[in-house]
This record gives structure tokens, sequence and C-alpha cells, in this order.
């Protein structure tokens, strides 16, 4: 009966149908009206032009190296932070209490407000802020020197509200792996170096994957961060809401595809080498 | 090996001493006397949460005084509840079927994953398209709705990797004996699985307590407290009325955090 046959799929309903309102259909969208010449739904006119004026832009290149360098910079940046951390979490600490009051520490930043966490960066790394206060104080510069506004400062902020991410599913990867595998290969005699790259590293992937996955998505789609402290660096995402913002709207959409595309492609990959389901089985 | 044990100590120390830097920056900032924001700080006070207005400019009124702030406040209550509830209700139907190995299961999987994987601010533009096409009107409920899909899979994931996994016989158990299905939920299910199902909104909430991009496209007026400081950061000096205002948002975040926290604490996995 078709009751029997679908039943178990009801209760995936609610979901579904607000998963293809809020989000499947807003994708669609963007891909139409990404090929749109005017933004109208009325007899629209189709054409590519948005996708070859992108192509053709010389700021092109800047932008896509600045929103995918930085991101997967900041990426990688956060998974050599964080594994260290995690390593000393699953291994060197031996009471899980202690363990768990740690994670809970490192979680609490990351709900904090995201205007709270950046503009707490100005009285800190600001020309008249704690830092170069002390350096004057100290003698060692007479003039405040600039230490906001740049690269630097962008990637300091996101690696400091991204760590927890990289550190998180990496430790829960460590935690899984069997000590029994660690021993045999000791017992062996495999030098550490080899025990931690064959072992350790390699049954760990999933996470370090999962981390940078949750790195990646977060900075990638943060273009309020940049906008305000990395000096006007373009990036997609802060393109794409200048020219929503003067109803450019074809040009944004085909940016957003853009955007999402090699996002997506990325993953993609990344999935296809490593099991992240792993993880949760 | 105990040099090494304590040099590792020592790292987490400093990770945990630079995540907290700024926050504590912001805290003591909000409690600065006087606009400016630079080192070094004469005078603690309390002016800029509870001084009276004295027909001030509006960025210098006490967030006590201030309206907007509270309307804004009011709002962010709003949507994060609503976010809360609704993807409790969705984390726990989509996590009680995704948890069976039904056909299309890691589709479904990957399918909602995506609400997390695609960046808000194509979500938001595309969901401005939509209401644009069906003549809709933003709203709380957009804004609520845009967070929804954001924070279920935090949630799905969570409560699927901490599934008891003799619930299902436990179940199979109740069924045979002729319960109802509703009856095997309501006596079976839930009390094995409350807690995950209550953190589920804890992180709903909280997920979009803190959000802004999403947010700002969703949410037409003054919008959430979120949005609404982040727009007065690009109009008005920056006063420690804003790290005020960041201490009182973070407050919030951290008790609902304390809570999650022990709510995860006390189921056995």
């Amino acid at each position: 009966m078709f009751i029997e046959k679908y039943g178990k799929y009801l209760l995936l309903l609610p979901g579904l149908i607000i998963i293809v309102f809020f989000l499947i259909l807003p994708l669609i969208l963007i891909v139409i009206v990404s090929f749109m010449q005017i933004f109208t739904f009325r007899e629209p006119t189709l054409t590519l032009q948005n996708y070859i004026d992108f192509v053709a832009s010389p700021q092109t290149p800047t932008i896509l190296l600045n929103t995918f360098g930085m991101s997967i910079g900041t990426a990688l940046l956060t998974l050599l932070a964080g594994y260290p951390a995690a390593y000393v979490l699953a291994f060197k600490i031996e009471s899980i209490k202690i363990r768990n009051y740690i994670i809970s520490l490192l979680l609490v930043p990351f709900f904090i407000d995201w205007n709270a966490r950046t503009i707490a960066w100005i009285p800190i790394l600001g020309e008249s802020g704690a830092v170069n206060y002390m350096l004057q104080a100290l003698n060692i510069v007479r003039e405040p020197v600039q230490l906001l506004f740049s690269r630097w400062t962008l990637l300091i902020i996101w690696l400091q509200t991204n760590i927890l991410f990289a550190i998180f599913p990496i430790y829960l990867a460590l935690i899984r792996i069997d000590p029994d595998l660690i021993n045999a290969a000791r017992v062996l005699k495999a030098p550490p170096h080899r025990v931690f790259y064959n072992i350790i590293f390699k049954l760990s992937l999933p996470g370090v994957v999962v981390g940078f996955t949750f790195v990646f998505v977060n900075t990638l789609g943060d273009y309020i961060t940049p906008a305000l402290w990395a000096g006007g660096i373009q990036v997609l995402g802060l393109s794409i809401s200048s020219f929503a913002a003067n109803f450019v709207w074809p040009y944004a959409a085909t940016q957003s595809t853009i955007l999402i595309l090699i996002a997506l492609a990325v993953l993609f990959v990344l999935f296809k080498i490593v099991d992240i389901k792993k993880l949760v089985e | 090996m105990g040099v090494w044990n304590f040099v590792g100590k020592v790292y987490i120390a400093f990770i945990i001493a630079l995540i907290y830097l700024p926050v504590a920056f912001m805290i003591i900032l909000s409690f600065k006397s006087g606009a400016s924001i630079s080192f070094p700080i004469e005078r603690f006070t309390l002016d800029w949460y509870i001084k009276p207005p004295t027909g001030e400019y509006a960025a210098y009124l006490s967030l006590f005084y201030d309206r907007q702030v509270f309307q804004a406040l009011q709002n962010s209550v709003v949507v994060s509840s609503l976010v809360a509830m609704i993807s409790m209700f969705l984390v726990t139907t989509l996590a009680l079927t995704l948890r069976r190995r039904i056909a299309g299961r890691d589709q479904l999987f990957y399918l909602f994953l995506l609400g997390f994987l695609t960046p808000g601010v194509a979500v938001g533009l595309g969901l401005n398209f939509l209401f644009n096409l069906l003549n809709l009107e933003f709203s709380i409920w957009s804004a609520a709705f845009i967070n929804v899909i954001y924070a279920v899979p935090f949630g799905l994931i969570l409560m699927m990797a901490r599934f008891n996994p003799d619930l299902l016989l436990y179940e199979q158990a109740g069924s045979s004996l002729r319960a109802s299905p509703l009856r095997v939920f309501r006596r079976i299910t839930l009390p094995l699985i409350i807690y995950e199902v209550i953190s589920a909104a804890i992180l709903g909430f909280l997920l979009s307590w803190g959000e802004v991009i999403r947010t700002q496209f969703a949410l037409k007026g003054i919008g959430t407290l979120s949005t609404f400081i982040e727009v007065q950061l690009g109009v008005n000096p920056l006063t420690p009325k804003w790290y005020a205002a960041g201490t009182l948002l973070s407050v919030a975040s951290f008790v609902g955090l304390a809570i999650f926290a022990y709510l995860l604490s006390k189921t056995t996995r």
C-alpha cells in the first residue's frame, strides 16, 4: 500500500518543503537571474553577457585570488594551529572531565555575537590600542604602528573565530583511533614520525577535511570582516553585496553562481578523496 | 616525554588565551568612561549601560535608554526563539527518518548539509529574488527560516552522532506490544533523546542569535540586535556603547551555551 511504502518518508516532508522553499528555489532563481540582461521575470531576455563581463573584467583575477586564496589560506593555517591542540587534547590530557571543560571553553567565543568579536580588535591592535600603547611605553616605537587593516588582521581575526572548527572535528577523529593500533606499531619499533604519519594522521583525515570544510565555508561567505578589517581588499562576497545593494541583480547573481560553483567544486573533490561520514558512524 | 606534555598544555592555554583576548577587551572597554576607545583607561563606569539621557546625539545614549536597541533586541529574541522551535522540530523528524537505511538517505543528508555549505550572501540574494517573484514581504518569519536552514545541519549531525544504537530495538519492542506509533514516540523515543532535542533548539537559538549576513538579507527595518549593531557601526562613531551591547549579547550566548553544555553532559554517550 502507498502508506506502507512511503510512510517512512512522510516525516521528511516538513523539512523538505522548507529547504526547497528557502534554499533550493532561491538557488535555482540565482542561476536563472544570472543569465538575465535586465532583472525581470516577465519575458526576460536571457544572455551570456554577464558571464562574459565577469571573465573579461580586469578585476576578476584579483577578486578570485583574494576570495579563495584568503579562505583556503586561513583554513590551512587554522588546521595547522588547531591540529597540535586537538592532538594534546586527545592524547595528553587524560581526564575526560578536563577535556570537556576545555572544549566548552573553546566553544564559547564562536557563539558570541559577530560584531562583538570583531570590534574588540580595535582596542587591541588599533593606533591607540593596547599593543601600540605597550610598544610606546616600552620605547620600542615612537609613533603608533599601523597594525589593523591588512590581510594579516583578517587572517588573525578569522583564525581566532574559526579555530574551534579545526580543533573539534580533528579531536573527534583522534579519539576514535584504536590505541592498540598505535601500541602495535610502537612494539614493532616503528619510529615516532612514522607512527604519527602512517597511523594517527591518516586516520584523522576525515576530521581534518571536516575542519577544512567548516573554516573554508565560514570565511568564504563572510564579506563583512574583509570589508571592515582588511583595508579594502576585494572579495567576491563583498562585490555581490554591493551589486545587490545597488540593484544590479543579474550581475550579483552571476557572481553568486560562480562563488557557489567553485565552493561546491572544492568540497566535492575533498569529499571524494576522504569519506567524512566515518566521523559520525 | 614530560617536557612535551608540558609544552602541549601551554599551547592549549595559549589558544584559549588567543580566543578570549578580544572578548576580555570587549568587556573591559564597555565599562570605560568617555567616548573614545583608546588606552589607557582612566576611569571605569556604568554610563554606557544605564546613564539617563541628557538630550545628546543618539549614538551617545546609554543602552538602557536607547529605544532602537530595545526594538532590535526584541526582534532578536523573537527570531531566535522561532529558529529554536522550528529547527528543533525539523531536526527531530529528519534525524529519526534518516537514521534508518532508507533509499536516498545519503543524498538527502547532503541536501540538508547544503544549508550550511552555501554561502549566506548567495542564499540571501536568492531569497530576495524569490520574494520579489512571488510578491512576498520580508518579515520576522523569513528571517527565522533563512536561519533555520543554516542551523538544521548542525543539529542533525549532533543528533545523529549521538543516537543510542539500541533505540530502534526499544521502539520495535513497543510496536510489538501494539503501541501506536505516536505512543511509541512519546513513551520510548522522546524520553531517550530529549536532551538532544533540547540541545538542537538551543543550537538553533545561538546560531541565529549572532548571525548577521543571512538575517540582513531577509529582514528589513531595524533588524535584530546583531544586524542593528552592524549598521550602526557603519554610520556612527565607535563608542564604548557598542562594546556594552556586545557584552550583553555575549552574556546571553554564554548562558545559552552553559545550559547546552550541561544538557550534553547529562547523556551517557
